[in-house]
C-alpha cells in the first residue's frame, strides 16, 4: 500500500475527467443531475473514510462539516462577490478548522469522545445554521446566487458536471497520495493498534487530529461542490439522515478502499432512486431499510462489497 | 570495562483505586547489559513496563534514561529517546503486511517533515527504509513472510514479528514483555542466540520481563524480582538462585514451570 | 417573579435530569463491560415509550403490566441484538479499532431500524403522550408547584437506580458483573461466563432505557424521533462522570436537566439545542476525566 500507485489508477483519473468533459450533450439533464449529485457524495464519503478506514476513528458530523462548506462557500460568494474557485476552498478551509478545533478537546482522552462530541457538534451546528439568520438566513434558508468559475456562469448541471468531475477527480488523486504517504502509514498504525503506534513513536493523538481535520476539509469541499448544484440551503439539509447515508455508502461499499467507498457511493446513492419507483412509501421505509443495510453488512461482510468480491476472486485463484 | 548506568527507576509508586500495583520499587540497569525483571505472575512486571512506555503514569517516583526524566515524555517520545519495546498479549498492526510492520516500527528513524509527501515523492528514504527493514526481517528470519497479512502469521512468529518491529525503532534499550511465553523449546533456543547477538554485537540494552526461568537464568547478566509491587531480591542470577525470599516466593510456587 | 421561575425551573430540571440520568446509566454500563458506546440508545428509549403506548392502548393494560410488558419487550430487544450481532462483530477476533468502528456503527445501524419499526405504527404519524402516571391536584412546596405525577416519575428513577446500585453492591452476579467490566481475561479465568454476562448487561441496559422512555413519554408528547434528541442529553451526562460512573451519570443527569430548563428560561428554547454540545466541549476541555473520578490514565495492555 506504499510507494507510488500504480498507473492504471491515475488513468481511471483522466478517464474520469475526460467523462467529465464528453457527457454533458449526449446525456439527459436529469441524469447528469443524479450524477452531480453522486460526485457530491463521493468526496464526502471519501473524507469520512480517510477517517474511518484508514485511521479507524468514529465521527458523526460529517454532515455538518458539508454544511459549513456549504454555507461557508454561498456566503463568501454572496457577501464578498468572491468567485466559486476562492469561495469553495474558503469554505473549506473554515470546515476543517472548525474540525481541528472539535478535534483538540475530543481526543484527549478516550477513543470514543471523537464520536460523541461530534454528534453533539452536528445538532449544534444545525441549531447554528437556524438561528443565525443575518448569516444563513435561519430556518427561510439561503437562495444561492449563480457561482462564476472563470467567467463562466454555471446556470445548469450540464455545465457544472465537468466541474465537479475536474474536483473529484482531484479528490480521489489527493487520497491515493495520502494513504500512500507517511501520514497514511501513521492512521493505518493507529487503526490496527494504538498501542504498537505509540511504541513506534507516532504520536497517536496529533495522527487523529490531523486525520479529523483532514476529513472536515473532504466534507468541506463537498459542501462547496453541493452549492454549485442547489439553488437554495437551509439547516433541514445537513442531518442526520445524510450523516447515515454517508456512513452506509462507507460501510457497505466497502471501509478502507477508495473502489469500495466508489461502489457504496454509487449503489446507496441510486437506492432511493430505483426504490422511488417502486414504493410509493419510501419516506416511511427508508430508515428501515438503511439501519437494516448497516447492521447487516457491518456484521456479516465486514469489508463490505469490494471486500467480498476481492476476496472472492482471490479465493477462486 | 567501565560500566555505565542508563536506565534508573526510584521510588516507583503507581495505585489503581486503592490497590498499590507498584510500591517504593526501584532499579538500575547497566548499559550493554541483559537485565531481567522476573515475578510470579500479577507481581506488576507489566505495570513497571508500562510506566516506562509512560501508558501508565505513576503516583511518584522518578524514571530516568540517559539522563532524562522518562516522566516529562508523551508515550510516542519515549520511543524517540531510544526506547522500544514489544508486547505480551502480541501486539501488530494486523491488517498490514510483514514488512509495513517493520516499517511502521521505523517511523521514528525517518525524517518527520512533509508527513503528506506520498511515498513515491520520498524516493531514497523510503528505499532505504524499506532496504534496511528487509536487511532485519532476515536477520530475524522473517524475510520469507515479507508480504504475508501479520495477523495470518503464526504464533511464533507474529512474537518475532513484534519484536523485528521494536528493532526497527533503533533502539538503545529494549524491553521485551514476556519473549518466550508460549514459544516452543527450539524457538526460545533460537532467541536466546539472537538476544545475546544483539547485545554482544550491538551494543544494544535488553530488558527482560519474563517468567520463563530457562531464558532469564541462561541470558541475564543481572536479575530484579519483583513481587507484589515490591522488589524482594536484585543481583546475579547465581545469587538469584539462592536466595531464600525468592525461593519461597517464586521458585518455590512456580517451581515446574521453572524447569 | 424570576426567582420562583427559577425554583420551578430547577425542579422541573431535576425530574426530567433523572430520566436522562436513567438512560445515562444504560449507556455506561454498556460501554463498561463492551466498550461500545450505544448510539441506539436514544431509540431504545423511544421503544419503550411506544411499547407502553401499545400496552396501554391497544392491550389496554394497567400501567403496572405495561412496564412489565416494557421490561420483557426491551429485554428480548436487548439480548437479541447483543447476541445476535455485537458477538459476531466481535467473534471476528481483535482488529483494533476497525471492531470497535464496526460495533459502533451497528448500535447507529440499530437506532435507524428502531426508528424505522416504530414509524410503521399508526401511533407515531404525530406527536403522542402516554396517559398520566398518576393523577391528583399539584403539591405546593413553598411557593413552588409540582404535579404528582412528577413526583412519581422521580420516584421511580429513584428506585430503579437503588435497585441497580443495590444489584451491584450486593449480588453475586452484580459483583461479577463489576469484575467482567474491569478485567475480562481475568473473569473468564476465574469461571465467569463473560459472554453471558455481556449479553445480560445489554439485557439490562435496555431494560432502564425502555423504562426511562415510559416516564419520559408520560410526561412529553414523543416522535420516533424523540429519542435523538434525548440521548444527546444523556451522553453529556455521563461525560459529566467521566463516562464510567454512575453516580457520575446521576450528577451529570440532574445538572444537564437544570442546565437545559435554564438555558430556555434565559435564552431560548431553541439553544436548549446546543447544551449537551457546550457541555461536552466544556468538560472535555476543562476536566476530559469527568467531575467526580480523580486522574488515572490507564491503557489496558
Amino acid at each position: 500500500m506504499f510507494g507510488s500507485p500504480p498507473l492504471r489508477h491515475q488513468i481511471v483519473l483522466l478517464v474520469l475527467v475526460a467523462i467529465g468533459f464528453a457527457l454533458p450533450p449526449f446525456v439527459p439533464e436529469y441524469y447528469l443531475f443524479l450524477l452531480n449529485s453522486l460526485m457530491v457524495w463521493a468526496a464526502l464519503a471519501l473524507g469520512l473514510d480517510l477517517l474511518m478506514g484508514w485511521s479507524g476513528q468514529f465521527a458523526f458530523a460529517h454532515m455538518a462539516f458539508f454544511g459549513v462548506g456549504c454555507y461557508g462557500t454561498v456566503i463568501l460568494t454572496k457577501q464578498l462577490d468572491l468567485p466559486f474557485l476562492l469561495a469553495m476552498p474558503g469554505g473549506a478551509l473554515i470546515a476543517a478548522v472548525v474540525g481541528f478545533l472539535v478535534a483538540i478537546p475530543s481526543t484527549r482522552l478516550r477513543s470514543i469522545y471523537l464520536a460523541l462530541a461530534t454528534f453533539a457538534f452536528a445538532e449544534g451546528a444545525r441549531f447554528v445554521f437556524n438561528s443565525w439568520t443575518g448569516l444563513t438566513g435561519g430556518p427561510d434558508g439561503l437562495r444561492i446566487p449563480t457561482m462564476t468559475i472563470a467567467g463562466w456562469k454555471m446556470t445548469s448541471d450540464r455545465q457544472v458536471f465537468p466541474v465537479l468531475a475536474i474536483i473529484l477527480a482531484m479528490l480521489l488523486f489527493a487520497t491515493q497520495q495520502i494513504v500512500r504517504s507517511r501520514f497514511g502509514r501513521e492512521m493505518s498504525a493507529v487503526r490496527d493498534s494504538e498501542h504498537v503506534a505509540m511504541a513506534s513513536g507516532i504520536d497517536v493523538r496529533r495522527v487523529k487530529v490531523l486525520a479529523f481535520t483532514v476529513s472536515a476539509l473532504y466534507s468541506g469541499i463537498a459542501g462547496g461542490m453541493y452549492a454549485l448544484i442547489n439553488s437554495f440551503i437551509n439547516a433541514q439539509q445537513f442531518g442526520m439522515d445524510g450523516a447515515v447515508l454517508a456512513l452506509s455508502m462507507v460501510v457497505v461499499g466497502g471501509m478502507g478502499s477508495i473502489p469500495g467507498v466508489l461502489i457504496g457511493v454509487v449503489l446507496i446513492g441510486l437506492l432511493p432512486v430505483v426504490l422511488q419507483t417502486k414504493l410509493r412509501s419510501m419516506q416511511l421505509w427508508q430508515e428501515l431499510i438503511y439501519g437494516v443495510m448497516l447492521t447487516l453488512s457491518v456484521t456479516f461482510m465486514p469489508r463490505g462489497i469490494w471486500g467480498a468480491v476481492t476476496g472472492a476472486l482471490r479465493g477462486r485463484r | 570495562m567501565s560500566v555505565s548506568v542508563l536506565f534508573r527507576i526510584e521510588d516507583l509508586l503507581v495505585q489503581f483505586g486503592g490497590l498499590r500495583a507498584i510500591d517504593a520499587f526501584s532499579m538500575e540497569v547497566e548499559q550493554g547489559s541483559i537485565h531481567a525483571l522476573i515475578g510470579p505472575n500479577g507481581a506488576g512486571k507489566s505495570t513497571v513496563l508500562n510506566c516506562v512506555s509512560r501508558f501508565v503514569t505513576p503516583r511518584s517516583g522518578r524514571m530516568v534514561f540517559d539522563g532524562r526524566d522518562l516522566l516529562a515524555a508523551r508515550p510516542h517520545v519515549v520511543t524517540r529517546m531510544g526506547i522500544a519495546r514489544t508486547f505480551q498479549n502480541i501486539e501488530l498492526c494486523r491488517e498490514m503486511s510483514v514488512l509495513e510492520n517493520v516499517l511502521v516500527g521505523a517511523m521514528s528513524q525517518t525524517p518527520r517533515y512533509l508527513p503528506f509527501l506520498p511515498g513515491f515523492a520520498r524516493g531514497r528514504i523510503e528505499r532505504d527504509a524499506v532496504m534496511q527493514a528487509e536487511a532485519l526481517l532476515e536477520r530475524t528470519g522473517l524475510l520469507p513472510f515479507r508480504d504475508a497479512k501479520a495477523a495470518d502469521l503464526d504464533f511464533g512468529r507474529q512474537k518475532l514479528l513484534d519484536l523485528t518491529r521494536a528493532l526497527a525503532a533503533k533502539p538503545r534499550m529494549l524491553f521485551l514483555d514476556e519473549p518466550a511465553a508460549g514459544l516452543r523449546n527450539a524457538e526460545i533456543t533460537a532467541l536466546d542466540a539472537l538476544l545475546v547477538d544483539l547485545v554482544r554485537g550491538g551494543g544494544l540494552t535488553i530488558v527482560l520481563v519474563e517468567h520463563v526461568m530457562q531464558l532469564v537464568m541462561s541470558v541475564a547478566d543481572h536479575i530484579t524480582v519483583l513481587n507484589f509491587g515490591r522488589r524482594i531480591a536484585d543481583g546475579g542470577p547465581a545469587e538469584i538462585r539462592r536466595n531464600p525470599d525468592v525461593i519461597e516466593a517464586y521458585l518455590g510456587t512456580d517451581a515446574h514451570a521453572a524447569g | 417573579m424570576l426567582t420562583l421561575a427559577l425554583f420551578q425551573g430547577i425542579a422541573s430540571g431535576v425530574i426530567t435530569g433523572s430520566v436522562y440520568a436513567l438512560l445515562a446509566i444504560s449507556i455506561v454500563i454498556v460501554f463498561k463491560s463492551t466498550e461500545v458506546v450505544n448510539f441506539g440508545g436514544g431509540e431504545m428509549l423511544m421503544s419503550g415509550t411506544y411499547l407502553a403506548m401499545m400496552a396501554l392502548v391497544a392491550f389496554d393494560m394497567p400501567y403496572v403490566a405495561a412496564f412489565g410488558f416494557v421490561v420483557v419487550g426491551m429485554f428480548v430487544l436487548g439480548i437479541s441484538f447483543e447476541a445476535g450481532i455485537l458477538r459476531v462483530i466481535a467473534g471476528r477476533g481483535r482488529h483494533g479499532q476497525l471492531t470497535l468502528v464496526a460495533l459502533v456503527v451497528a448500535t447507529v445501524g440499530l437506532s435507524y431500524i428502531l426508528k424505522g419499526v416504530m414509524r410503521l405504527f399508526s401511533y407515531t404519524e404525530q406527536a403522542r403522550r402516554l396517559p398520566s402516571l398518576f393523577r391528583g391536584p399539584p403539591v405546593e412546596f413553598g411557593q413552588v408547584l409540582l404535579q404528582r405525577q412528577d413526583l412519581v416519575i422521580v420516584g421511580i428513577a429513584v428506585l430503579v437506580m437503588l435497585l441497580l446500585f443495590a444489584f451491584f453492591q450486593f449480588t453475586f452476579t452484580g459483583k461479577a458483573l463489576r469484575a467482567v467490566s474491569q478485567n475480562p481475561r481475568a473473569s473468564s479465568l476465574v469461571g465467569i461466563p463473560v459472554k453471558r454476562m455481556r449479553t445480560a448487561v445489554w439485557g439490562g441496559a435496555s431494560i432502564l432505557a425502555g423504562i426511562a422512555g415510559v416516564l419520559i413519554g408520560a410526561k412529553f408528547p414523543v416522535t420516533p424521533d424523540f429519542g435523538g434528541t434525548v440521548v444527546l442529553l444523556s451522553f453529556a451526562a455521563a461525560i459529566i462522570g467521566g463516562f464510567n460512573s454512575l453516580p457520575g451519570c446521576v450528577l451529570g443527569g440532574v445538572l444537564l436537566g437544570v442546565a437545559q430548563n435554564l438555558v430556555g428560561l434565559y435564552f431560548s428554547s431553541a439553544a436548549i439545542a446546543v447544551t449537551p454540545f457546550v457541555v461536552i466541549m466544556a468538560v472535555l476541555i476543562i476536566r476530559p476525566e469527568g467531575l467526580l473520578s480523580g486522574r488515572s490514565v490507564l491503557r489496558k495492555v
